[in-house]
């Protein structure tokens, strides 16, 4: 291998690339604004949805509840201390819910006033739809407006009877969050930041590995370049270098893109789950081995690519191999999603691409565990090897190379 | 290596053998060419003439045999071999389209380990020689395919080498662009160049060939001189001479 030369192949393919609008605009300008806005939209039709249900609850009564009396034991004590239930009129009960007119009908017993009086128990029916997020959602508010009033209720019966309203509460429960603001929201970022550092990792290398030896092979511009005084090893690191390159290139646009998102609404990053991203602190080491590992991922990815770049016989049958390889990059992402950082067995730190996964979660999760992060290191160091060792192997074969 | 008392001969092919598999593409081929002399390997398609430039071109490495180039052994030595020789393909020319001419042919410059002012020169005396010079700043992509022929000429000259290969450069050409290619070909024998060049057009074989060698299923028909050649059949013609030693090809 010639350094010289592979320098010049580097930064020829480099300046093709940057030449190549198709590609910039797909590996650079679409996940720069397309995630965060994706991220937006998602977010923000979450959080909209959230903010609808609980600020605008629709109640009407039906038919043979409403009556004055009902209505004013409704507005004047149920729901006088919720401003965000309305009571509207209404005709057709679940007509009106059908039509969303109101989400929620409530039909309260005639002779409520003789039985509550009486210290007797009366019924108050909820009619809502379960199919409709937003009925179902004001139903929990509605009861909650309800057992309110029963607690009133109950409290008023007690004073009356002289007892102090303690005698309900035999037990008090305390809730202590031992995650602080901080662990809440890097535990969000730990479920997501790996998952998509994979994808876009994966992703941003495709375009160029699949131009860079299938394209060249179909150009027929590939057969002259074997003519020159370069070797085959050079060309292939040149090319790899590339690869490498705009693999990382895509995912800092994406990252990029991610900041700018959450710059302008910080509830974006999150998908709107309502978990807020605090300032956060994280060992300056710890950052530094998962930003190597996710490197040598990309490294890995990138002899993989261009190893199948290699094998292909045309441009299409490179391309069908790199989307296969990003659903495979996705898989173990996706299983290990839910699973939290603290429980990552030691062998998911030595299979490829969850080594990068298991690694960004325990940093994330504030879980960080020095030799597991080595041990991802090492074994990525490993897969760099192996992937490279394919590449330089089917590139230098000639029954690959002249496959057609 | 370096051969010194064969510099007349530049070519010298030994017993070359290639074996894809059970498949013998060529076999045992043997054959010289002079310094300065333009050689053609005659034969139908799949005869062997692509593979046996390859391996001259070191893209593919003899099963058995060897060749010297340029005083260079192509199994011990092919990085040497690859900076003496430059090689020309038909069909596409095999542009960087998002590349300009100058940086096409600049590319090869810089692989074949040329200097910045050396690969500056080269390119303007080409683009002069080659009639390139509106256009050398254009991007290889939006020129005629007449313009990116030139261009490819120029890319394979760059290094100034002392042999051009020519594997069936004027297959798919039209009129003019065959004729382009005939002219580079004598252009390269006039800088005293060893050219090969394989083709299965008669016409153009007896044209600008000072010497043939006709191969058939990867072996060794029969070689020398065309007017030799000639007389020997008692033929005027090559074609002649090819159907006689080769047969009807049965794919027609």
């Amino acid at each position: 291998m010639n350094f010289r030369h592979v320098w010049i192949v580097f930064s020829k393919e480099v300046k093709d690339i940057l030449r190549d609008k198709k590609t910039i605009i797909t590996s650079i300008v679409v996940p720069m604004i397309i995630i965060p806005l994706l991220s937006m939209i998602a977010g923000g039709s979450v959080q909209n949805m959230q903010n609808d249900i609980e600020q605008n609850v629709t109640i009407g009564l039906t038919q043979e509840s409403n009556t004055a009396h009902i209505r004013e034991l409704i507005k004047s004590y149920i729901i006088a201390d919720f401003p965000n239930i309305n009571l509207i009129d209404i005709e057709d009960p679940i007509e009106a819910i059908n039509d969303s007119k109101v989400r929620i009908v409530l039909g309260v017993e005639e002779n409520y006033k003789e039985k509550l009086e009486q210290g007797e128990p009366f019924v108050i029916e909820i009619i809502y739809d379960k199919s409709q997020t937003k009925s179902e959602g004001s139903m929990h508010i509605v009861s909650n407006a309800i057992n309110q009033f029963n607690k009133k209720v109950i409290v008023q019966r007690l004073e009356k009877m002289g007892i102090d309203d303690k005698i309900l509460k035999p037990v008090e429960i305390e809730q202590t969050n031992i995650a602080d603001d901080e662990k809440t929201s890097l535990s969000m970022l730990a479920m997501i930041l790996p998952i998509m550092i994979v994808i876009l990792i994966s992703a941003g290398g495709t375009a160029p590995a699949t131009d860079l030896v299938a394209g060249e092979k179909e150009r027929n511009t590939f057969e002259p370049l074997l003519t020159t005084k370069a070797g085959r090893s050079s060309l292939l690191i040149g090319k790899y270098l590339t690869v490498t390159l705009f693999s990382f290139v895509s995912a800092i646009a994406s990252i990029f893109g991610m900041f700018l998102g959450y710059i302008i609404a910080p509830e974006s990053i999150t998908m709107g789950t309502g978990t807020q991203l605090s300032g956060f602190s994280l060992p300056g080491a710890a950052i530094l081995m998962i930003l190597i590992i996710s490197v040598l991922m990309g490294m890995t990815f990138a002899g993989i690519q261009i190893a199948l770049s290699t094998y292909a016989k045309s441009f299409r049958e490179a391309q069908t191999y790199l989307s296969f390889l990003i659903i495979i990059a996705m898989i173990p992402g996706y299983a290990t999603i839910l699973m939290p950082p603290n429980e990552m067995p030691l062998y998911m730190f030595i299979v490829p691409i969850l080594n990068t996964i298991s690694a960004f979660k325990i940093v994330l999760g504030l879980n960080i565990n020095y030799t597991y992060l080595t041990i991802a290191l090492a074994s990525s160091v490993v897969y760099v090897i192996i992937s490279l060792k394919i590449a330089v192997t089917l590139f230098n074969k000639e029954k690959v190379l002249f496959r057609s | 290596m370096t051969l010194g008392g064969c510099v007349s001969k530049l070519i010298r092919v030994e017993h070359i053998t290639k074996q894809f598999g059970a498949f013998a593409a060529v076999k045992e081929l043997s054959f010289e060419v002079e310094k300065g002399e333009i050689f053609g390997l005659l034969g139908e398609n799949g005869a062997g003439k692509t593979t046996t430039l390859r391996m001259l071109a070191t893209m593919l490495r003899p099963t058995k045999g060897t060749a010297i180039m340029a005083g260079f052994d192509i199994m011990k030595d092919p990085e040497k071999v690859r900076s003496k020789i430059g090689i020309l393909f038909g069909g596409e020319t095999g542009l960087y389209d998002r590349l300009s001419c100058e940086e096409n042919i600049a590319y090869f410059g810089h692989l074949n380990d040329m200097s910045r002012d050396k690969i500056d020169d080269r390119v303007k005396t080409m683009a002069k020689v080659f009639g390139m010079e509106e256009y050398i700043k254009r991007r290889a992509g939006k020129l005629s395919k007449g313009m990116k022929q030139k261009v490819a000429f120029a890319r394979a000259i760059i290094h100034d080498p002392d042999i051009m290969l020519f594997d069936e450069p004027t297959s798919g050409l039209d009129v003019s662009a065959i004729r382009d290619v005939h002219e580079f070909i004598r252009t390269c024998k006039k800088d005293g160049k060893t050219i090969v060049f394989s083709s299965h057009t008669m016409s153009e074989v007896e044209k600008l060939c000072d010497r043939i060698a006709i191969i058939n299923k990867g072996e060794l028909v029969e070689k020398g001189k065309i007017e030799e050649l000639k007389n020997k059949y008692s033929c005027d013609n090559l074609e002649d001479i090819f159907i006689r030693l080769v047969g009807v090809k049965s794919e027609f």
